[in-house]
């Protein structure tokens, strides 16, 4: 089994920008939705949070949120598949629906902050970075040295 | 009701006709002042520009002489049972001795009267001099968007709860307003007991007296009733959906479960994702119900806050290390576990 993305940078560079919504909730169906009049319509600021916080509520739940933007150095895609693979291991192709830098994270009935598992999953990013990032022989260097200093101070 | 009674209302419907006809022509030329209720005609615009997904709270003006002299206050409520539209919180208040004023207005059990008798009265109280020189009101719109988010929410809060608040907001209001208030009436469809009691503890100085049917007993709680009432019925007449529905009329019957028209409302207004317009009530049963029915379905994300209770480590656990066949099952990290990573092959 193989899985194509099925786009190059050129396309990438040209696609279109989609204002995305992370909802709190599991919905069973795919489709269009009319988020501009059921949903973006009722979006508030929500003052008594601080700045930067609002409110909207899905299905009658209260909903606050935030903007966040993709880490540093990442960017935001969606991919489609158009076919349903007949069986595990046939052939995937996945096409670029649009890009995004930011996003409107929602949380049910709590103000965003960094104990929400979002948060907590993208610090990932920073541990990956720090494991794979290639050290080169200077700093390497150093580092043994710095090592060497702090076992002589140390009694 | 006997006929001359019904003889009389029919007039009276026709001098308020001709009134509204001269103020049409006023209200052409100071371009529709929305922020002020001076008669019935003003109501639907002053609705109409708020925002319905938001609470909004009208006080009138108040009487001079409700500054001075000691006043009753009456509460009540309309649209609790609906599952459509807002619920309105309404107080009026006169001073003990202007009880007459009251009983010209024709003030009564507000669910006795017909929606043009309310209409008249409320029309009466803001342009009537006997009226707006002693009686002043308060209403709270509390829209069905907070009544959803309200009884939603994770420590939930009961449509009981949201009531007294308000309740308790506009008596607060009329405080500050400079009301002098000695003596409040309450009607109440639960225990009237608690509910005076958390009054009394609020307000300890008032003579708070709280019963069931209150508005058929007290006329300034009928007075109250009429302001809620009809403020109610004005809402629902300029709703104007954001969600860009046009519905002919604004027809989606009372808003009761059991009202045919409202039912065929809300059976033909679902949205597959969002469910509702917000006009309806998601918490009430009429509304799940349908939904679970025909939308899609939608988890949330620990509806439940309740946790299980720490009773000690399971003895149990420590033969949970290998399966049946011998496999060592090897815990996930904690690192990955807190921050809800895990291997993905298939996705």
């Amino acid at each position: 089994m193989s899985i194509t993305l099925d786009f190059n940078g050129k396309n990438l560079a040209k696609s279109k920008t989609l204002d995305l919504h992370y909802l709190p909730a599991k919905i069973d169906g795919d489709g269009e939705a009319n988020v501009e009049q059921y949903f973006n319509n009722y979006t508030r600021e929500a003052t008594d949070y601080g700045s930067g916080v609002f409110t909207n509520a899905l299905r009658g739940y209260p909903l606050m949120g935030q903007r966040l933007k993709v880490p540093e150095g990442f960017k935001g895609l969606v991919l489609q598949e158009t076919e349903k693979p007949l069986s595990e291991s046939s052939d995937r192709q996945l096409r670029l629906t649009g890009v995004f830098e930011e996003f409107t994270y929602w949380n049910y009935d709590k103000v965003p902050s960094n104990g929400d598992a979002y948060r907590q999953a993208l610090i990932m990013s920073d541990v990956a970075q720090a494991l794979a990032q290639p050290i080169n022989e200077q700093d390497l260097e150093a580092e043994i040295a710095r090592n060497k200093e702090n076992t002589k101070t140390s009694p | 009701m006997s006929d001359n009674e019904d003889m009389e209302i029919k007039q009276e419907n026709e001098t308020i006709e001709d009134i509204d006809e001269k103020e049409d022509k006023l209200e052409e030329e100071d371009i529709t002042e929305t922020n002020k209720i001076t008669s019935l005609k003003t109501l639907g615009p002053f609705i109409a520009s708020k925002e319905n997904s938001k609470n909004t709270v009208y006080l009138s003006d108040v009487p001079a002489v409700c500054k001075d002299k000691p006043c009753m206050l009456g509460v009540d409520e309309a649209g609790r049972g609906p599952v459509l539209g807002p619920m309105v919180y309404g107080i009026a208040y006169c001073p003990l001795e202007s009880k007459k004023a009251l009983e010209d207005l024709g003030c009564a059990d507000s669910k006795q009267l017909t929606e043009e008798k309310r209409d008249i009265i409320f029309n009466d109280i803001n342009t009537k001099d006997y009226a707006t020189s002693c009686i002043g009101w308060a209403v709270e719109i509390i829209s069905p968007n907070t009544i959803s988010t309200s009884m939603y929410r994770r420590s939930k809060c009961s449509l009981n709860e949201v009531s007294m608040d308000s309740a308790m907001g506009l008596i607060q209001q009329a405080i500050d307003a400079g009301v002098n208030i000695s003596e409040v009436y309450v009607d109440t469809v639960g225990p009237p007991e608690k509910y005076q009691e958390k009054l009394l503890k609020r307000f300890p100085t008032f003579k708070i007296t709280v019963a069931k049917k209150a508005d058929s007993t007290y006329p300034i709680v009928s007075a109250a009733s009429i302001c809620a009432k009809v403020t109610r019925d004005h809402a629902l007449k300029v709703w104007n959906f954001p969600e860009g529905l046009v519905i002919k009329d604004n027809a989606f019957g009372s808003g009761y479960p059991g009202d045919p028209v409202t039912k065929r409302f809300l059976a033909e207004h679902i949205d597959v994702v969002f469910g509702f317009p917000r006009l309806v009530r998601f918490s009430w049963s009429t509304a799940e119900n349908a939904l679970a029915d025909k939308a899609f379905d939608m988890e949330f994300d620990e509806p439940d806050t309740e946790k299980p209770k720490y009773a000690g480590t399971k003895l149990t656990k420590f033969f949970k290390g290998t399966t049946k066949s011998g496999e060592v099952i090897r815990e996930e990290c904690r690192f990955f576990k807190q921050r809800h990573l895990a291997n993905v092959i298939d996705f």
